[in-house]
């Protein structure tokens, strides 16, 4: 009979959350980018206990373009027969908090956490032509949009925010959104 | 705590650079191999430091037959074009033995062009010219267009590796080019022996010899001195004469095989080289000779100066510093911001044997008409030693001694006949004076202090009293005369440098050659009458080039 009186309590919680959580969607003009809510002021999110793992691969780091939120740790791993490096010279255009990893051998990894919100372009100092990016994101709401530029980010608490679209290559847009159910977001990125 | 990686220290001077780019910006080219870098999707530096010097990896890629020398295949961007299945190898020798071709034509091109200023002591030079002829003219600044060359290279599958270079253009005309490197390397025979891996590759073609340092691929716009000192005995009557015509310099290609070991990023390497006699010891190539080509009626297709082959050997040892066992046994090492190159020690020794030949009409005992040929063997011999610290500094040296065998013309009644009158006494035979020598060397200091920008500071010495003797002007046109000749005089320079990278590709460069100052005396022969210049004068030279490969 307790547990009973339990379920319900947790079926009317989560029904209580769904009911002021919103789905954002919409359109970046360019495929593969990646959309994310921007920080929320007095808003802080525990911090992901997900590993991620970027490989250098074929002399190329793979996935070319990750999303984490802030506080995520990754792991660079290196899978070819050569050596290779890892460096930022910035995140999100902050110089300060550029760093080199130094260089291992293949099969070993090395690790980072990233505390900074913000755009880390990876480079590797012995293939100049190597690059990759991880977009820290200061909220656990984000997407990659798929090769038409659609994306959806779901679980969005109703509210007002500020969305920001990337992609490589072209300036970041920002745009503000109000969630109340769904919401919907367009960006023409520009070169 | 970030430890900067140097491109990152490069932004800071990024404006000055592209200053620099800008002032320098009569020249191009570069001596990389574009073809591996759309193969396998990479940059330049991959292979090079300051192309077409290359780093640690791009040596062992070189080792491998111009590869990666672990999984290759899954570094290519362009797959290769398979020439059969793999399969077939079980089927030999009932079916061809299965390979690979590149993916696309592996083919990469490269330009040079400089403008050189020339000190206005030139001019002393003009006093030396004798009434009723026009004094030479050099001027102060002169724009060179320097060379196009087609570079290609690759591997066939396997160790199977091919380079042909050809120097398309030279001099802004298709004058002077020629075929540079075109071999076939067969990497790693020794397996079928049993031996280690890399212990035993063949090499056959045409090719610079594995020398210390290489001069094809030089960064150095200017050659090595002793490279290309040739052995032109003393012909001037005044002194010891020397009847040596040896044009072989050491910098030249030869054609023939070449049995090569071992690897250039630590440990052992070796090389010794058969190849064709190139003296120009004698001209005159017989007409009547069946050609390679199978036709009876000209001499193409045979070159050689006679049938014996010179012999090039060479050994070196390079022991890595580092102090992690691992990190000195890879290819490169690991170092705390990034993979670098290591820091090492190379010694090594080298030897070539050769023999020139001249022929002369002569006379035997009983007087009868006959072919006097002079067999002159020569060696040149020396050491070489390289220390380099990490990525960004290293001290080169180098020592050559050459030695020629020098037989003197006699006449009949044995007495030696002056060699400036050959032509008008009959020879008899030959007896053996005093060797021609020479002696030098170069050392160098190379700094990559930027990625971008390496420094340079170079000293050559060559000394030859042949050729010292040699620049005394005996008769018109003064072809003696050794005003930046290439090997007319004993000679010595600094030679200060700078290069920039203005892209992976493209290369400014500077070098000011100085050589020290020595007045031109004009003095009159007592027995000729004719001019003589005493302590020739060495220029000063500026060249500026650009480099660019594509």
């Amino acid at each position: 009979m307790r547990n009973k009186s339990a379920l319900t309590m947790v079926f009317i919680s989560i029904m209580t959350a769904a009911s002021f959580a919103g789905t954002l969607q919409g359109k970046v003009s360019t495929g593969n980018s990646v959309v994310y809510v921007d920080t929320i002021s007095g808003k802080i999110f525990p911090a992901s206990t997900k590993t991620i793992v970027v490989s250098q691969r074929g002399l190329q780091f793979v996935p070319h373009i990750v999303v984490v939120q802030e506080g995520t740790t990754v792991d660079f791993r290196n899978d070819d027969s050569v050596q290779h490096n890892v460096f930022w010279p910035s995140v999100g255009g902050n110089r300060k908090d550029a760093h080199n990893m130094g260089s291992w051998p293949q099969g070993d990894k090395r690790s980072y956490k990233f505390d900074h919100p913000g755009v880390v372009p990876l480079l590797c100092n012995v293939h100049s032509e190597m690059s990759g990016y991880i977009i820290v994101t200061p909220t656990p709401y984000f997407a990659e949009t798929d090769a038409a530029g659609n994306f959806r980010i779901d679980n969005v608490p109703d509210g007002k925010y500020t969305v920001v679209a990337w992609h490589e290559g072209s300036k970041p847009e920002k745009k503000p959104v109000e969630v109340t159910g769904t919401a919907k977001v367009d960006f023409a990125l520009a070169q | 705590m970030l430890h900067f990686p140097l491109q990152l220290r490069n932004c800071r001077f990024l404006s000055f650079a592209f200053l620099v780019g800008i002032l320098l910006s009569f020249s191009g080219a570069a001596h990389a191999i574009p073809a591996f870098a759309r193969m396998y999707g990479t940059s330049c530096s991959t292979c090079h430091l300051d192309f077409p010097k290359l780093n640690d990896f791009g040596k062992a890629f070189k080792d491998a037959g111009f590869k990666f020398p672990k999984n290759d295949e899954s570094m290519l961007k362009i797959p290769p074009v398979m020439l059969g299945a793999p399969a077939n190898k079980e089927l030999w020798p009932n079916a061809i033995w299965p390979g690979t071709i590149p993916g696309i034509p592996p083919i990469g091109l490269r330009y040079t062009n400089y403008l050189q200023y020339t000190g206005s002591s030139s001019s002393k030079f003009a006093a030396l010219t004798p009434p009723g002829n026009l004094p030479p003219f050099i001027p102060t600044t002169d724009f060179e267009t320097g060379v196009f060359t087609l570079l290609s290279a690759g591997n066939f599958g396997g160790d199977v590796a091919f380079w042909i270079n050809n120097d398309l253009s030279v001099a802004g005309n298709n004058s002077g080019g020629g075929l540079g490197d075109a071999y076939l390397k067969f990497v790693n025979i020794g397996r079928l022996l049993k031996l280690p891996q890399y212990a035993l590759n063949l090499r056959v073609g045409q090719f610079e010899l594995e020398i210390p340092f290489t001069q094809a691929r030089s960064i150095w716009t200017s050659p090595y001195d002793i490279y290309i000192q040739s052995n032109i005995g003393a012909m001037n009557p005044l002194f010891s004469q020397q009847f040596v015509n040896n044009n072989y310099v050491l910098a030249e290609t030869g054609k023939g095989i070449e049995l090569s070991g071992g690897r250039h990023t630590g440990g052992y390497n070796y090389s010794i080289a058969f190849i064709d006699q190139r003296t120009g010891g004698h001209t005159g190539f017989s007409p009547y000779v069946p050609t390679a080509l199978g036709s009876n009626n000209g001499g193409l297709g045979v070159q050689s100066d006679a049938d014996f082959k010179d012999i090039y050997a060479s050994f070196n040892y390079r022991f890595n510093l580092e102090r992690d066992k691992e990190s000195r046994n890879a290819i490169q090492a690991a170092g705390s911001t990034g993979p670098r190159d290591h820091t090492y020690l190379n010694l090594g020794t080298y030897y070539l044997y050769g023999r020139t030949e001249q022929r002369l009409l002569g006379a035997g005992a009983d007087g009868t008409a006959s072919v006097l040929t002079a067999r002159e063997p020569f060696y040149r011999v020396g050491g070489n030693v390289t220390f380099n610290y990490r990525c960004c500094l290293q001290f080169n040296a180098l020592y050559m001694f050459g030695h020629d065998l020098n037989l003197l013309p006699v006449d009949a009644a044995g007495a030696l006949i002056p060699l400036n009158q050959l032509g008008q006494i009959t020879p008899a035979g030959f007896v053996r004076g005093r060797s021609a020598t020479f002696s030098g060397g170069f050392a160098d200091v190379e700094w990559l202090a930027y990625p971008w920008m390496m420094v340079l500071m170079r000293y050559d010495g060559v000394n030859s009293n042949a050729d010292r003797v040699n620049a005394l002007i005996s008769n018109p046109p003064f072809t003696g005369a050794p005003f930046n000749a290439g090997a007319g005089s004993t000679r010595n320079r600094f030679t200060p440098g700078v290069q920039f990278l203005i892209h992976p590709n493209i290369k400014a460069t500077f070098e000011y050659q100085f050589r020290p100052a020595q007045s031109v005396m004009v003095a009159t022969n007592p027995f000729t009458g004719l001019p003589v210049a005493l302590n020739p004068f060495h220029t000063n030279t500026a060249v500026l080039g650009f480099d660019f490969a594509y």
